[in-house]
């Protein structure tokens, strides 16, 4: 394309389309806004549906149906639509380290891995393909300036934001990048596809992790992936007396600070607050057995400049509502956080993500 | 010169996919409303069935001159997957039981008759799959071998719809039946592309598709050698002799017919003028940019010599370039073309056909199959080749860019 050409035409902008109302809404304003607009949607392996009826063309009877809404939302608005494949890179960097983290007694987060690898790297590259200018989702997010350099900042709706999930971000990309309802309240979303007449309009909101499905349940989904030999039974036993309280199927079936379902009656209630994936032992103690003052962080991303010893909020979970803590700089990626207060159930393969007032720091993964 | 029916050539898109599908003619678009005056039911005895059974009447005169057989020996069908299935399945049905069953085909099939012969094997069937090579050879010596007196059936295509690659299929159908089989060829990809004539070919069942060839979609035909039996798939009332219920489309069948009779005498025209640009694009392309290939090339006879393919498809790997991306940056370019046979268009799995001819994965996913029509044009294919070696040159230096920051750590987030 010619210099002039170029400078003639549209900002161009590739949106990921999940086939959900936010999304949806994101492509809508994009239009509105004038941008020439390409949606796509990635396709991964539809877990939730193991069992698929039909044997011809999996490709297209075993996508979902949210592939078919993305779709539909496209032809409305007049725009280029493409379904992408992201099976390999999909089940490579998020399901199989999904799944390898809870067979070492971790509780993992997979859609870090789903924006880290899919969503801000390939669809990054997607965007470069098509000449787009911008990448563009449907995250609760906003980007702003800070002395000329993007930041990305919580979301106007407290209770949808989803920076938690975006830490691993480089900042370089943070230019190319478009939250076009990030200061929006979730109902003036669902308000806005009624007015266009999106057909999501009313569609629910996605819950828990989107390859597991409502039917399914963790603990299901990952005996369904790896070989049984590699579940191992093993003992719970009472913390710290070591005294034994029953057996166990695996370690995957268990979390952090989960209580119920263990048909185990000690008087009080206790939780799990240990799991130790070497000898498949689960450690269940008192609630007190669940606070840490401390916690060390790994892998940790950058996104702004944080000095040795400041003071950050930090969310140790996604639906923590966040705790200051005094943040110890070991190395560039690796660091120490001094809570406030202590927290509870601090757990191994949740990220801790930190902040100044609403604006994304970077992030890493508790250890 | 054939006026393709579409108005998309006014909005300067070039649409270079027709083994996917192709536009109906201009000429077929303006008779429909007088083929629609013959709605009646064609098998009712009154006035209006008259009309409707003529159209069908002459369409299976018209298209027994195309492919060089008795009217009577043409079953109309809806479609070419249910031609196949109807072929492959029915004569399944009517030798179970029998000394003979085995089956054979290649392992580059449509799925409408791969996917049959899945079926087959979960009946009982034992099936032999012959493989082909780079250029699309069949494996004489696997198919000599698995022939025996036990061989049913043997389902070999015509030509490839991905690779364009031809079959031998007049000297593979004689050494079927020195053993006794039935010889079936799937030839939906051959109309309005190279001439058929079924007796040349020697064949007990051949099997087309109305809308490869410029009519409409919703009709395939049968080609059963008189005395060959075609027990029926789809149950029901007399129509078609008894060989496929069902209330004919008569509308379809019509314009099918039309199309026969417009492609009648100019196939070598329409196939040199195809040819002739399929050529001097690949030769175009090929020279202008570096690391690609073509697949399937093809072979005239079973000694290999003399490569074959159908005039208008040109399929090519391209080194460095994801299939999907191209694709994608070509629709928006407005030109089309596909990856693979559009059937499986949102499988993203890579092509089973380039796959069983030895390609690998990535080659797979690094393919393009470009086919032309009658009306392609010289000029079309001038700027179609330009955009593709712009698009192609632009995505390599991207990738390779890319590479390079990668190699130097920028860019990608990495978790310990």
């Amino acid at each position: 394309m010619s210099g002039l050409e170029a400078t003639k035409r549209k900002p161009r902008v590739l949106v990921a389309m999940s086939g959900g109302v936010d999304s949806s809404v994101a492509a809508a304003v994009l239009c509105e806004q004038g941008y020439d607009v390409i949606g796509v949607t990635m396709q991964v392996w539809d877990y939730s549906s193991s069992h698929c009826a039909i044997e011809e063309g999996n490709g297209t009877c075993c996508s979902s149906l949210d592939v078919d809404d993305a779709r539909s939302v496209a032809d409305r608005l007049g725009i280029p639509f493409y379904v992408i494949n992201c099976e390999d890179k999909f089940k490579t960097t998020v399901i199989d380290d999904f799944v390898g983290r809870y067979l070492k007694g971790e509780t993992p987060i997979p859609c870090v891995n789903c924006n880290t690898f899919l969503k801000f790297d390939h669809l990054l590259m997607k965007m470069r393909e098509l000449q787009c200018d911008f990448l563009a989702t449907g995250h609760y997010a906003r980007i702003e300036e800070r002395s000329g350099e993007p930041v990305i900042v919580t979301s106007e709706d407290s209770w949808k934001d989803q920076t938690y999930f975006l830490f691993t971000l480089n900042r370089d990309i943070l230019k190319h990048l478009l939250f076009p309802i990030g200061g929006w309240q979730k109902p003036e979303v669902r308000a806005y596809a009624e007015k266009i007449g999106l057909p999501v309009a009313r569609k629910k909101d996605s819950t828990g992790i989107c390859f597991i499905g409502k039917k399914n349940s963790y603990a299901s989904f990952i005996e369904s992936q790896v070989p049984s030999q590699k579940l191992k039974p093993g003992v719970i036993r009472r913390y710290p007396t070591g005294e034994f309280l029953a057996e166990h199927k695996g370690i995957h079936h268990f979390t952090i600070g989960q209580r119920k379902g263990f048909g185990i009656a000690v008087g009080q209630p206790i939780y799990v607050v240990k799991i130790d994936a070497e000898t498949a032992t689960v450690w269940m103690g008192d609630e007190s057995h669940l606070l840490s003052s401390r916690v060390d962080v790994h892998g940790v991303n950058w996104l702004s400049d944080v000095k040795d010893g400041e003071s950050l909020r930090v969310k140790i979970r996604y639906a923590h509502s966040g705790a200051d803590a005094v943040v110890r700089i070991h190395d560039r990626d690796c660091v120490e956080l001094q809570f406030n207060e202590p927290q509870r159930a601090v757990t191994r393969g949740q990220a801790a993500v930190f902040y100044r007032d609403h604006d994304l720091l970077g992030g890493g993964w508790i250890r | 010169m054939i006026k393709p029916s579409w108005s998309l050539k006014d909005a300067g898109r070039i649409y270079l996919d027709h083994n996917a599908t192709t536009p109906p003619l201009q000429s077929i678009v303006e008779h429909l409303p007088e083929w629609a005056t013959k709605w009646g039911n064609p098998s009712s005895i009154h006035w209006s069935g008259r009309g409707p059974k003529n159209l069908i009447r002459d369409a299976r005169e018209n298209l027994s001159h195309l492919i060089g057989c008795h009217p009577l020996e043409l079953v109309f069908t809806g479609g070419g997957s249910e031609s196949n299935n109807s072929v492959i399945k029915g004569l399944f049905a009517q030798l179970r039981g029998g000394d003979r069953n085995e089956y054979i085909t290649s392992s580059v099939e449509h799925p409408s008759v791969a996917r049959c012969f899945d079926w087959l094997r979960e009946q009982g069937a034992i099936v032999h799959f012959i493989g082909v090579d780079r250029d699309g050879r069949l494996d004489v010596e696997h198919y000599k071998r698995a022939l025996c007196e036990r061989t049913a059936l043997v389902s070999i295509m015509a030509a490839n719809n991905e690779s364009g690659t031809l079959f031998p299929v007049a000297e593979l159908a004689q050494l079927a039946h020195a053993v006794g089989a039935k010889f079936h060829t799937d030839a939906v990809q051959t109309l309005g592309k190279i001439p058929v004539d079924v007796g040349h070919w020697g064949v007990d069942y051949a099997t087309f598709a109305s809308h490869k060839m410029y009519a409409l979609k919703g009709v395939g035909l049968i080609y059963a050698k008189k005395g060959e039996r075609l027990t029926s798939l789809i149950h029901g009332g007399g129509q078609e002799r008894g060989r496929r219920a069902g209330t004919e489309n008569a509308l379809a069948i019509a314009a099918f017919a039309w199309a026969a009779h417009e492609h009648l005498n100019r196939i070598a025209e329409h196939s040199a003028r195809m040819r002739e640009l399929r050529d001097r694009f690949e030769r175009d392309l090929l020279a202008r940019v570096s690391r690609i290939s073509i697949t399937g090339i093809g072979t005239l006879s079973l000694s290999g010599a003399g490569l074959a393919r159908l005039p208008n498809t040109s399929s090519l790997v391209i080194e460095g370039v994801d299939g999907e991306s191209l694709l994608m940056n070509l629709d928006l370019e407005g030109v089309s073309v596909s990856t693979g046979a559009a059937c499986s268009s949102g499988n993203p799995e890579p092509s089973p056909v380039l796959m069983a001819m030895g390609l690998s994965r990535q080659e797979a996913q690094s393919s393009l199959r470009v086919s032309l029509g009658w009306d392609t044009t010289a000029e079309e294919i001038a700027r179609f080749t330009d955009i593709l070696q712009n698009v192609i040159e632009r995505l390599r230096n991207l990738h390779a860019s890319f590479a390079a920051k990668r190699s130097h750590g920028e860019g990608t987030y990495v978790r310990s």
